[in-house]
């Protein structure tokens, strides 16, 4: 693709998106594209760690956890507006991560994979335990947010989507164009040297565990926002929905479906997944099923699937990863990239 | 005291079921160097055979086990066969996704199929006890130990003495010189693959009567057993074992000590300083 053409692309896509809420009205959509974004965020900031340096972090739920656990708590016990909180929620991210860092990083492959898990489960059961911070199981319920005023000045109160919507926007913006710069700077050089041979990069003079605590540490923060991001969103938080081993799970699976290791994957990925996954959570699959007439709404197959469709999004997940790993392990970017240059050569 | 004899005690009966659970984990890791990460979702899947086949033909949970055994052995070969067979050259980090995906198939495929909701097996003696010397114990962890050390000691000889058993020792040293002694290592493969599948299927069986049934139930197990597996030393039969005991009587000890709550975050704990410290395992290298 010619890099003129794709930077029209690219600014028609922002200014589409830009224009998006003058246009569309449904909240539906506005959540659909909220998610979308939130889950480029995330994707994009594990592909710095997961991706460009080749640490699959398993654990990427501890990161996004306590940006969101920090941000609602501080809201709620100590009414310090969320915008302000998430950045408290920030340095505590980057001190976790370090210390993470400091002992997963001893840790090689599969190794560091499950210690990046058993990390985030401690978060998470902290989480659980320690109730008269969080709650425990029973979450934090945020029913309403301070509006957001410069000097007296109310800039928006949040009761529509719309704020929602340019945050998410601006933020998912950022992250891509952070990764971009650090993936094209001598920083993101050295996480690929180590990606591609660790022991080689060292012989080099490169710092496996300084560079991979610094792909960890932007990766984190970025992580970071997004849990502080979604918690005000939602306006709910507790340990299944912002620190459980799926949350992990799905991050790394948004970027192995897009491409990992590509600034566009997890992009695509979240393109290909939030839409499904979102319509099958709230039913609207199955209706569209009813609406086609070919199974009846009353019909014993029919209330089946009006019952249980909606849980059947992780299985598209899993039935997606199975699928992606065995034919195209470089995920949809990758095996576009492959028919590309196959393409071109046939026409050379 | 009589509380801490006893929590120790049923730290190590329930310490023998994880063992199960490690042993098959680590025999599949020895043979593929591959993670299960769909280990404890063939364990849900046991659980939930276990369950029909009481609710439905009134088989005992510990009878139905010698159905269970094959059936499972079946299917962890066929899982084998069909997809992981064809990424042992891939990238670890990608098999281990793949057994993710897995995983999250069988669960979701359970929770569509039966709903999310808790199941109970109750047998006449699910909650019964025997009392030794002041220590209670429960009947059917007693029984499940039992059987436990049964299979293990059963694989022990199958794995020692046997042919089948040594020649898959055999691709877990070096499957490249394995393969040139004549042995066939994808069939080594779905062999260990089957017999992993097996086992903690077997171990769902096992605390089918004294745990809630349900498709989640899985991932819980999955961590233990990555856990013991590490500990023992990946790959070590007698390591398991004994890791499966410690993670037990560490869990248990731990809950009576501290509290229930934070019982895992004490069995991670250690999981971590097992591996910083000793990340071959308490086993050292031995394998199997």
């Amino acid at each position: 693709m010619g890099s003129r053409l794709s930077n029209i692309i690219l600014l028609l896509t922002l200014a589409a998106l830009f224009f998006f809420p003058r246009f569309v009205e449904s909240p539906y959509a506005f959540h659909i594209m909220i998610l979308l974004f939130l889950s480029t965020i995330v994707g994009t900031s594990w592909n710095i760690i997961g991706g460009y340096t080749g640490q699959y972090s398993i654990g990427h739920a501890a990161y996004f956890g306590t940006g969101a656990y920090v941000t609602m708590v501080l809201m709620k016990d100590k009414q310090i507006p969320p915008w302000l909180g998430v950045w408290a929620g920030v340095a505590l991210v980057i001190i976790i991560a370090l210390v993470i860092g400091s002992i997963c990083f001893r840790l090689r492959g599969p190794y560091f994979v499950l210690a990046s898990i058993a990390v985030a489960e401690i978060m998470r059961l902290s989480a659980m335990n320690l109730k008269e911070l969080t709650n425990g199981a029973e979450g934090i319920l945020a029913t309403e947010l301070p509006a957001f005023r410069i000097g007296g000045r109310v800039l928006t109160d949040f009761v529509s989507k719309t704020p929602f919507y340019y945050i998410s926007l601006v933020l998912a913006v950022v992250t891509i164009v952070v990764a971009f710069l650090v993936l094209h700077s001598k920083l993101g050089y050295c996480f690929q040297a180590i990606r591609e041979d660790q022991d080689a990069a060292h012989a080099l003079g490169i710092n496996p565990t300084f560079y991979k605590n610094a792909a960890l540490v932007i990766s984190a923060i970025f992580t970071g926002i997004a849990g502080g991001f979604y918690a005000i969103y939602v306006g709910f938080v507790d340990p299944a929905t912002v620190m459980s081993l799926d949350i992990s799970v799905q991050i790394v699976l948004v970027c192995i479906i897009g491409g990992i290791g590509t600034i566009y994957g997890p992009l695509i990925g979240s393109i290909l997944i939030v839409p499904i996954t979102e319509a099958l959570r709230s039913n609207l699959i199955a209706e569209a099923i009813f609406k086609t007439g070919m199974v009846s709404q009353e019909s014993h197959f029919g209330s089946f699937l009006k019952e249980n469709l909606a849980h059947a999004h992780a299985l598209i997940y899993g039935i997606l990863v199975v699928l992606v790993i065995l034919f195209m392990p470089e995920g949809v970017v990758g095996f576009q990239r492959k028919l590309w240059s196959k393409w071109n050569k046939g026409l050379g | 005291m009589t509380v801490f004899f006893q929590a120790v005690l049923s730290g190590v009966l329930i310490g023998g079921i994880y063992a199960l659970i490690g042993i098959g984990m680590s025999i599949i890791f020895g043979v593929m160097r591959i993670i299960n990460f769909a280990h404890g979702d063939i364990l849900m899947l046991g659980m939930y055979l276990s369950y029909y086949l009481f609710a439905l033909a009134g088989i005992d949970p510990f009878v139905s086990v010698l159905i269970i055994i094959p059936i499972m052995f079946a299917f962890g070969a066929l899982l084998q066969k069909v997809f992981i067979n064809r990424m042992l050259d891939a990238l670890p980090q990608n098999q281990l996704l793949l057994t993710i995906g897995l995983g999250l198939i069988m669960s979701n495929a359970m929770m569509l199929a039966f709903t999310s909701d808790y199941k109970i097996l109750t047998t006449s003696y699910s909650s019964a006890s025997v009392t030794l010397a002041g220590i209670s114990i429960s009947e059917p962890l007693a029984i499940s130990f039992l059987i436990t050390a049964g299979i293990t000691a059963l694989l022990y000889w199958f794995l020692t003495r046997t042919d089948t058993g040594q020649a898959i020792r055999a691709t877990a040293q070096d499957a490249q010189a394995a393969q040139l002694m004549g042995i066939n290592v994808k069939r080594m493969g779905m062999i260990a693959f089957g017999i992993g599948g097996a086992l903690a299927a077997t171990a769902g069986a096992l605390i089918s009567p004294t745990y809630y049934i349900y498709p989640q139930v899985g991932s819980a197990f999955t961590l233990k057993a990555f856990v013991i597996t590490v500990m023992g030393g990946m790959g070590s039969v007698v390591g398991a074992t004994i890791g499966g005991i410690i993670i037990g009587v560490t869990e248990s000890v731990s809950s009576v000590c501290i509290s229930s709550g934070w019982k895992d975050v004490v069995v991670f704990a250690v999981f971590l300083l097992v591996l910083l410290f000793k990340p071959a395992g308490l086993m050292g290298k031995s394998r199997m």
